[in-house]
């Protein structure tokens, strides 16, 4: 799977693979070949999760078609445009 | 009173005035006639000069909205009405329409409408006596409906995603909320997406604002759930949440939504329809963000259970082989049994093929058991890899680096192991074709 599969998927697909493992249908080559699978799951999900600035991201346009970054500091002072 | 009434005539003198002149002082004095307009500009300016803006309460009857967005309503007690208007810059801040016949006050300025002589009260405020106001009526009517339709059952409640990818967000983009969001967010789940639109948060035409962001946000591929929130404030500064808009588009979202709106005490109807509903801001970001701590502890029970579950695959192996080892020999010694010269090729090709299934399954075997090291958190040594070297400290690292007799070392974990190539090296990838074929000539 790809790098930017989403923790949920992976860890759906954890499930999946540790469920077949105490299947007794496989044999030897497939035990193996999903337990590979699992652990590179378990690295991919180990590296998101080790990921520590926060992205943030603001629609912008009228129908909100674009995407900017956005900055949400502490900077900003206290109490906003209407304070919500 | 007199005084003060001309006054008001300066921009209009009297059609016909008393003449100065001592020679006419005998004529009869022509009747003094003024203009409707004149007339109505005086008595206008008179109400409006001599009443202050006040508080008229009465039943209200007749309330239309027009399509211009002005109120038009009476007034009445049992003896005496009065005509009011309610403008739509006023009127666009009602939240509801008053029932017929319900009992209001109203804030505002008597006037006369001078194009058609009618006197009446020009409102900037309308209130109900009952407790809760317009706000409460306009909010328990709305809820009404939406019960009806179904849509704040809590069998509607969609459970939120455990491990979301991308966090929409509706709210105010310079308030305090949305820093309080953020700063959850990044501090328990930091590898999320966070996607904001900003909108309004209070005044007119804030629920439609509102309502836009969500649907604009549940439809930007990724979202798995989406935050509306708001810090605190009065209900007024909360009512767009409360806006009819707001719920439609809340119950339509194709993915789940939080709502964190005001503090604990304020309900809102975003609320009611949201497939949760926080206390604050802070509480909504907290109910889509997993903790990290949490993640983690959770990845590291999904690690134990594969090695679990590869583990008992191979236990199964080899009690597979340990059976299967035992029939061959009872199957072997009732045949000697039989015949005594069978025997031994039996017991023969008994052994040669438990050593060939031993040998097969053993390799993969040790191949189980290494990814099963892989899983453990020693460093790369300990988990048994072993990297061969020349006698001068030379990796060697292809299948071309040993040949047959060659003699190098094993660095390990705790040391060096003298080793010695044996055979001939055999590549990985052509090995299963050039076995087949090797057992093939070598008959």
């Amino acid at each position: 799977m790809a790098n930017d599969v989403g923790l949920d998927a992976r860890l759906k697909r954890i499930e999946e693979i540790v469920a077949a493992l105490d299947s007794d249908t496989l044999d030897l080559d497939e035990a193996l070949a999903l337990f590979e699978e699992g652990v590179a799951h378990l690295g991919q999900a180990r590296e998101m999760l080790a990921r520590t600035e926060l992205r943030v991201e603001e629609l912008i346009g009228p129908e909100g078609d674009a995407v900017g970054e956005m900055r949400v500091g502490d900077d900003e002072g206290t109490g906003g445009r209407d304070d919500g | 009173m007199t005084d003060r009434t001309l006054d008001l005539f300066t921009e209009a003198p009297p059609a016909q005035r008393v003449a100065d002149s001592p020679s006419e002082a005998n004529a009869p004095p022509a009747p003094r006639v003024w203009t409707v307009r004149q007339i109505n500009r005086a008595s206008r300016l008179l109400l409006e000069e001599s009443l202050p803006r006040l508080w008229v309460g009465g039943e209200v009857t007749n309330f239309r909205r027009q399509r211009s967005g002005h109120c038009y309503f009476t007034l009445k007690d049992e003896a005496a009405q009065l005509r009011c208007v309610m403008f739509r810059r006023d009127a666009a801040r009602l939240p509801a329409d008053p029932d017929e016949g319900m009992t209001l006050r109203v804030f505002g300025g008597l006037t006369l409408y001078e194009a058609r002589g009618v006197f009446q009260l020009i409102v900037s405020k309308l209130e109900t006596e009952s407790e809760g106001g317009m706000w409460k009526l306009a909010f328990d009517r709305l809820r009404a409906r939406l019960d009806t339709e179904g849509l704040t059952d809590p069998g509607r409640k969609r459970p939120l995603p455990a491990f979301p990818g991308t966090v929409g967000i509706v709210t105010s983009p310079t308030s305090a909320a949305l820093r309080d969001i953020v700063a959850v967010i990044a501090r328990r789940a930091p590898w999320l997406r966070v996607v904001v639109r900003g909108t309004r948060v209070q005044g007119v035409g804030a629920g439609e604002e509102i309502a836009a962001a969500v649907s604009m946000l549940a439809r930007v591929p990724g979202v798995d759930v989406v935050v509306v929130a708001r810090g605190g404030g009065s209900i007024e500064d909360l009512w767009g949440f409360n806006e009819e808009a707001v719920a439609r588009a809340v119950a339509l979202s194709p993915v789940p939504v939080v709502s964190g709106v005001g503090h604990e005490t304020d309900v809102t109807i975003c609320d009611l329809v949201a497939d949760l509903r926080a206390a604050t801001p802070s509480a909504a970001a907290e109910t889509v963000a997993p903790d990290r701590q949490w993640v983690a502890k959770r990845l590291d029970a999904m690690g134990q259970r594969l090695g679990r579950g590869l583990a008992r695959q191979v236990r199964s192996r080899r009690w597979w082989l340990d059976q299967l080892g035992d029939s061959l020999f009872r199957r072997g010694r009732r045949r000697v049994q039989a015949s005594r010269d069978r025997l031994d090729a039996a017991r023969l090709q008994m052994a040669a093929a438990v050593r060939a299934r031993i040998r097969r399954d053993g390799g993969r075997l040790s191949e189980a058991a290494a990814a099963l090291d892989a899983l453990s958190p020693l460093s790369t040594l300990a988990r048994g890899y072993a990297v061969p070297l020349d006698r001068d400290g030379k990796l060697l690292r292809r299948t071309g680096d040993f040949p047959r007799g060659r003699d190098f070392r094993l660095r390990v974990l705790d040391g060096y192991v003298p080793c010695a190539a044996t055979g001939r090296p055999v590549e990985a990838a052509a090995n299963a074709a050039k076995q087949t074929t090797g057992d093939d000539r070598g008959k």
